[in-house]
């Protein structure tokens, strides 16, 4: 799953080396920048890879943590075993959440490499128009993969508790991601501005505010009160129903 | 069975701790010392006084005009509006934030933060730079020396004929890209309206960005025009104005308010105010300002009339100014005016009605009324009669109509 993410970037890094120059403001933002400076292809892919692409390797890998050892038949050989519940879902979310840095690194690891080889590195123009040089442009980097990290504990949080609540894995990887488009479509429209900051969604592109100068950590913060609130609601749920649950396979 | 109800109380306890916490949270914070009492004078002489030159805020406007929307979706930063009408609907609809860094008079920073992109407004001394994120453009301007000393840039919208001036405005330097005023600008432009016409009262005290603020409130004695009251929270300690709201007649929430959500008073770090072009970026170097810009008053009033005769493009806009082109009428006083545009002879007003009509933003918001179209905001209504003139006014559409008919 980590190399289907990697190929995002090396597909937009190929194409736009092999295609004529982008007009600015057609197709994803940054994709104009990435003639100029290599690095905009992690940018770029991270960007194009938010909506769907990140959410949906969230989605299989939190669906399958305890559904897919039920429809297995390894649940129960794992609960015989004097680990308690309670620490085989913590167990499992935190290799969730490790799912949730990798994926995202993994994208920028792939863009930025891809960008070196195919396009100039230089110094990088912020969004406010301010010039900063590599070592500064990759710790941005490194802040957007964290900001995404970020991004994906309330998914991954959602994801588990659907996961407690199935034995069908597949049932609860596809709600999983189902949901994370409908935050978004819920998110889009205007008749619902006020459920918009509920969304677990709503502040997935506000990592453009880590390339501003200086950067604006607002929703950075907003962001994270956000997913630690997602992570503890479905969390409790997840506990709730993984404690109480009979596991008959 | 007891025990199995026992494990879901986290997960009852938790939404409940939250709401709870956001309830707690809603509730405004009481200010510790409240303001001492100041009557509406004292409080506008405070506001006249006011001597911030050095702040870093956060500025957020929100607008409810009854304007269309512009949908902003997915991974784009939205098309590149290249100036025109697009980008002023835009600027007057939905919300915006902008952050302000300003040192000094001469010193200023504007970034207004759009989505997944950035237009900024840069000067230091004489040197303004203009730079839009989209189609990472730049403008540079380099102003007279006798305007390097004005307290405020050109205010960054088109120039509006304002209802409380006899005369339109005089044309301003177009910029590359519009910024939405701050709320200085526009508690300036407000209160140049005060007169007679206008009562000047103190609400109670509010809470702006942290900081206790008077609570001016600006109604006109009139009922003929659009707008109900106008809002300026005026800052206790310094008189700085921190929040302006333009409340239309029959609508709760304000149709234009722009204020601070932060603001700290220590001077900005000076390497915030250096800006040089970025490589790749395509610099434009615009003409110096014909006429020096006016002190404290702004030609670059706020926002509502914005989508008047002023926002079209510069090409036709500098025709229709030409000298010989006809003088507006002027209908009304005080809130109550009308300025009226007319049909120049050459056809040039005619030019500017189709570049006003043939726009599909403004032609889709215009309704087709007896003798021309109108266009209507909750604070400014603007009438393009079939002959080509225009008629601008806080108004309602009635008067217009009626002012149309009688020239």
């Amino acid at each position: 799953m980590l190399v289907a993410l990697a190929a995002i970037p090396v597909l937009i890094a190929v194409a736009v080396r092999l295609s004529s120059s982008v007009p600015p403001g057609r197709g994803p933002a940054f994709l104009d920048r990435i003639t100029q400076n290599g690095l905009f292809v992690a940018v770029t892919a991270m960007l194009v890879s938010v909506p769907l692409f990140l959410p949906l390797t969230i989605g299989v890998v939190a669906g399958d943590t305890i559904a897919g050892e039920a429809s297995l038949g390894t649940l129960r050989y794992l609960l015989v075993a004097p680990a308690g519940r309670v620490r085989l879902l913590l167990v499992k979310y935190a290799g969730v959440l490790a799912f949730c840095v990798a994926a995202p690194v993994t994208v920028a690891l792939a863009g930025a490499a891809i960008g070196a080889s195919l396009f100039p590195i230089g110094p990088v123009t912020l969004l406010s128009g301010d010039v900063i040089q590599p070592p500064q442009a990759a710790l941005r980097l490194v802040l957007i993969a964290a900001y995404l990290a970020v991004s994906l504990a309330g998914l991954s949080a959602i994801g588990l508790f659907l996961s407690t609540l199935t034995v069908v894995p597949v049932g609860a990887m596809a709600a999983t991601v189902v949901l994370s488009v409908v935050s978004q479509v819920l998110d889009q429209l205007p008749q619902l501005e006020w459920l918009h900051p509920w969304l677990f969604t709503h502040y997935w592109f506000g990592f453009a505010d880590v390339l501003r100068q200086p950067v604006l950590w607002d929703s950075f913060a907003s962001n994270a009160v956000l997913q630690a609130g997602y992570v503890a609601v479905f969390g409790a749920l997840a506990y709730g129903r993984f404690v109480t649950k009979d596991v008959l396979s | 069975m007891n025990r199995a109800w026992l494990r879901w109380v986290p997960a009852a306890a938790v939404p409940a701790m939250i709401a709870a916490g956001v309830l707690v949270g809603s509730i405004p914070a009481r200010a510790g010392d409240p303001l001492p009492p100041k009557s509406p004078a004292e409080v506008l002489t405070l506001l006249g006084q006011h001597s911030t030159r050095s702040f870093s805020g956060a500025v957020e406007q929100s607008s409810d005009l009854g304007l269309p929307e512009l949908p902003a979706a997915g991974p784009t930063s939205g098309p590149v509006s290249a100036g025109g009408a697009a980008s002023i609907i835009e600027l007057l609809t939905g919300e915006h934030t902008a952050r302000i860094f300003m040192d000094g008079p001469a010193k200023i920073r504007v970034q207004v933060m759009d989505r997944l992109a950035e237009r900024d407004v840069i000067r230091r001394d004489g040197d303004v730079w203009f730079y839009n994120s989209k189609d990472n453009s730049a403008a540079h301007l380099t102003l007279p020396a006798f305007a390097s000393d004005l307290p405020l840039p050109v205010p960054e919208a088109p120039a509006l004929p304002s209802p409380d001036r006899s005369a339109p405005a005089l044309p301003s330097p177009v910029p590359p890209s519009p910024v939405p005023p701050t709320p200085e600008d526009l508690a300036r432009k407000f209160l140049a309206a005060v007169d007679s016409s206008t009562e000047v009262t103190i609400g109670p005290d509010l809470q702006v960005a942290g900081r206790s603020a008077y609570n001016l409130i600006v109604a006109p004695r009139t009922q003929g025009t659009l707008v109900e009251k106008v809002v300026i929270a005026v800052d206790g300690q310094t008189g700085m104005p921190l929040r302006v709201s333009v409340m239309a007649r029959g609508q709760a929430q304000p149709a234009f308010e722009t204020g601070f959500t932060s603001l700290s008073l220590a001077a900005p770090e000076d390497s915030v105010f250096t800006f040089v072009a970025p490589p790749g970026t395509t610099v434009k170097e615009l003409p110096v300002p014909p006429l020096p810009l006016k002190p404290g008053l702004p030609a670059l009033p706020p926002t509502p009339g914005s989508v008047n005769p002023g926002a079209v493009p510069p090409g036709s806009d500098a025709d229709l100014r030409n000298g010989d082109a006809p003088k507006p009428t002027v209908t009304g006083k005080g809130w109550e005016t009308v300025i009226g545009f007319p049909a120049a002879p050459n056809g040039q007003g005619a030019a500017l009605t189709e570049s006003i009509l043939k726009d599909p933003l403004l032609s889709q918001a215009a309704v087709v009324v007896p003798g021309g179209r109108l266009l209507s905001t909750a604070l400014v209504n603007v009438l393009v009669t079939d002959d080509g003139r225009i008629f601008v006014g806080m108004v309602p559409a009635e008067r217009l109509l009626a002012a149309a008919g009688a020239a």
